[in-house]
């Protein structure tokens, strides 16, 4: 229970953490990562850096599916427009621009460019909802990487090989380990989570809330769908395309088959198991999605000792986990791991009282 | 024009099965309002189980001899005076397989329809009456769990199956070019075609297709009308499968099968969306044209610029029309 919540001025009622439980979890978050950033191992350094290029790719598609309500089975697109663009970027224009700030010139240029083609994606959305909608952005995603595969283009996106990718420089820091790549990824993910929760209080961000719940409704009130659900979908893209840029950073090499399908599902996925329209549901779904195959990686290991005909079972039981957390979660908890953290801290701060 | 002649017939046979696949999806969007994402790893599924019936059990131990290989006297007689390549060696060369492959379909269908069964029964039954969204996204996790199902149960090695027709070359002569054709693909039209009439005719004059068309028009009234919705329900899972376990059969004996076969199924969901969902006329047409056009892009600009043509073609389709071809508008009440 929130109390002790008084405000005495407006300045302070708009603040985005607008109470002390916000303040102390939020700070409270980020000393964590920066301890976790200096103290932990390079595998959880790993594991943690994927969680934050993909959680900021989640953020992106919550605001478009979690609070416009519009369903995307294509942001990987984004992904990969981002992470080519920034790369292409830099191998263009490496010369003119000095390298040290490089790094804001090709970051915002990818997330502008993801931005521009998530509207023309955005087009049929205006004509076409819920499921028609999902197949048109999954045309688009097969779309977008069969173009960057092509030989005509492979000048600059290497076709089917891939692009080798460069390292991000701040100022002349070259951020060349994973360490320091972590740092990155970490600031600008709290940032892009902050960035959306922020959004969401908004004129725009009522906006489209109001047009999840009932787009003619919302028409009828006065808002402009054309133009809110555009923003909506250049937003998501938009993220998508950061998250993609910070992909190209991290990884030595850049393929096309990165960004099929099955990073556009696994984006959806951590979003309908953290909890859809919620600020952390995005981190708790991207946790348990990066997790889980990590999990059965380390107890298969363990079990079978690393035998060769076994590891061959490896892949699918990590593909049938997937699916059964995505059904699962569907059959039994559509709100997601939000819902039942709610739950918890609701049972918490009752005690020994009511429960549930 | 004798080119042209042949890519659209080429076209118009890969039509055909893109059809057979998509009356699968039309079925149970009819009766469920349920589009079925993972309908291309049911037909994965059927080729799969085809495979198992018609190659791996006739090649065990204990399989009896005939049904890897049906030798009879007169066929061995037959046989040894024909010489290489002769359209009744062909036809010979398939009598022989005939145990086996009667015994795939079979098996295929059957297993397929326990599959779909099981489907509808554990994943869709318990959300009737929730969000779309939730049932779809049901699908897509679907796809993962079938998909790493198969690679744990088959392994992802490609393999080959025996032809469902005698494969014969056919040549005949059109607009002065001669047209050059397997007669294993012919009686896959055939074979695709018929089952797609007979579905719609299924759906339009029987009592069980009268109650699939009443359920997709409204699920309460159809109930109070003494339709057992969740009957139609299964009805519908196991006639997608079935059809979907006979697709499958055939897309294993033009391409092999792999894993790969599941993704047919996202094409051919555009060219469902393309139709409209609940038309069997529209997805008819937007099967033969979306068939026809990949092989004219096949001819024009190289074969792997045909892969994308469904997806393009479905986007321009739904500016233009945002329900289809021959889709049933939706009318929203507020």
């Amino acid at each position: 229970m929130i109390n002790g919540n008084l405000k005495s001025n407006y300045a302070a009622d708009e603040r985005v953490l607008n109470n002390r439980y916000k303040q102390v979890f939020v700070y409270g978050m980020a000393l964590l990562l920066a301890v976790f950033g200096a103290l932990a191992n390079d595998y959880l350094i790993l594991i943690a850096s994927k969680m934050g290029l993909l959680l900021i790719a989640v953020v992106g598609i919550n605001i478009l599916t979690g609070y416009t309500g519009l369903v995307s089975l294509g942001h990987a697109a984004f992904v990969a427009i981002g992470a080519y663009a920034v790369t292409i970027f830099q191998n263009v224009t490496a010369g003119i621009i000095p390298d040290g700030i490089m790094i804001f010139f090709a970051v915002p240029f990818a997330v502008f460019l993801a931005a521009a083609i998530g509207v023309i994606v955005g087009l049929p959305s205006l004509r076409v909802k819920g499921l028609y909608l999902a197949v048109a952005t999954l045309a688009a995603n097969f779309i977008v990487i069969f173009l960057i595969e092509q030989d005509v283009f492979a000048r600059w996106t290497g076709g089917m090989v891939g692009l080798t990718t460069n390292a991000p420089s701040l100022f002349g820091w070259v951020l060349d380990t994973k360490r320091e790549m972590f740092g990155l990824i970490a600031v600008v993910g709290f940032v892009t989570l902050l960035a959306a929760q922020n959004l969401i209080r908004t004129r725009i961000g009522r906006a489209f809330i109001a047009i999840r719940d009932r787009d003619y409704s919302a028409e009828i009130l006065g808002i402009s769908l054309l133009r809110y659900k555009l923003t909506s979908f250049s937003i998501s893209a938009a993220y998508c395309g950061l998250s993609g840029a910070l992909f190209a950073y991290f990884y030595a090499r850049i393929l096309p088959e990165q960004f099929e399908l099955d990073l556009s599902l696994e984006l959806v996925a951590a979003l309908i198991v953290g909890g859809m329209g919620r600020t952390m549901g995005p981190v708790f779904g991207v946790i348990i999605i990066v997790m889980v195959p990590e999990v059965i990686k380390i107890t298969f290991g363990a079990i079978t000792g690393d035998a060769a005909g076994m590891a061959q079972l490896r892949a699918p039981l990590q593909e049938i986990a997937f699916g059964v957390l995505l059904v699962v979660f569907l059959l039994k908890e559509p709100l997601g791991i939000n819902q039942i953290v709610d739950r918890m801290l609701r049972a918490a701060n009752r005690w020994p009282f009511a429960r549930g | 024009m004798g080119q042209f002649a042949q890519f659209a017939i080429n076209g118009l046979m890969s039509g055909a099965i893109y059809a057979l696949i998509a009356v699968g999806i039309v079925s149970v969007y009819k009766a469920t309002k349920v589009v079925n994402f993972a309908h291309g790893y049911l037909i994965m599924f059927g080729a799969y189980f085809y495979y198992t019936f018609a190659v791996i059990v006739p090649g065990q131990p204990w399989a009896p001899e005939w049904l890897a290989s049906w030798q009879p006297d007169w066929m061995v007689e037959m046989k040894g005076d024909l010489g290489m390549f002769s359209p009744l060696g062909a036809v010979l060369d398939w009598l022989a397989n005939l145990p086996r492959i009667l015994l795939g379909l079979l098996g295929a269908v059957l297993a397929n329809a326990v599959v779909g069964r099981i489907i509808e029964r554990t994943l869709m039954r318990p959300l009737m009456g929730q969000s779309v969204f939730a049932m779809i996204m049901v699908t897509v996790g679907l796809i993962s769990i079938m998909s790493g199902g198969a690679q744990l149960i088959w392994t992802a090695d490609a393999d080959f199956v025996p032809h469902i027709a005698p494969n014969t070359p056919i040549r005949f002569e059109l607009f002065g070019t001669m047209i050059f054709l397997f007669g294993a693909d012919l009686v896959n039209m055939v074979i695709a075609l018929l089952l797609f009439g007979g579905i719609v005719a299924f759906v339009r004059f029987t009592k069980g297709g009268i109650a699939i068309r009443a359920t997709a028009e409204d699920q309460s009234t159809a109930y109070s009308m003494g339709i057992s919705v969740p009957q139609v329900f299964r009805r519908a899972w196991v006639l997608a499968s079935v059809t979907g376990a006979i697709a499958g059969a055939i897309l294993a004996t033009r391409n092999g099968i792999s894993p790969s076969l599941g993704l047919f199924g996202f094409s051919v969901l555009a060219i469902v969306l393309m139709g409209g969902l609940d038309s069997y006329v529209g997805v008819f047409i937007a099967a033969m044209t979306v068939g026809v056009l990949e092989a004219m892009t096949q001819w024009q600009l190289g074969g792997n610029w045909a892969e994308i043509v469904p997806y393009v073609a479905v986007l321009v389709v739904l500016i233009w029309r945002p329900h289809g071809l021959m889709g049933q508008k939706e009318v929203e009440r507020i």
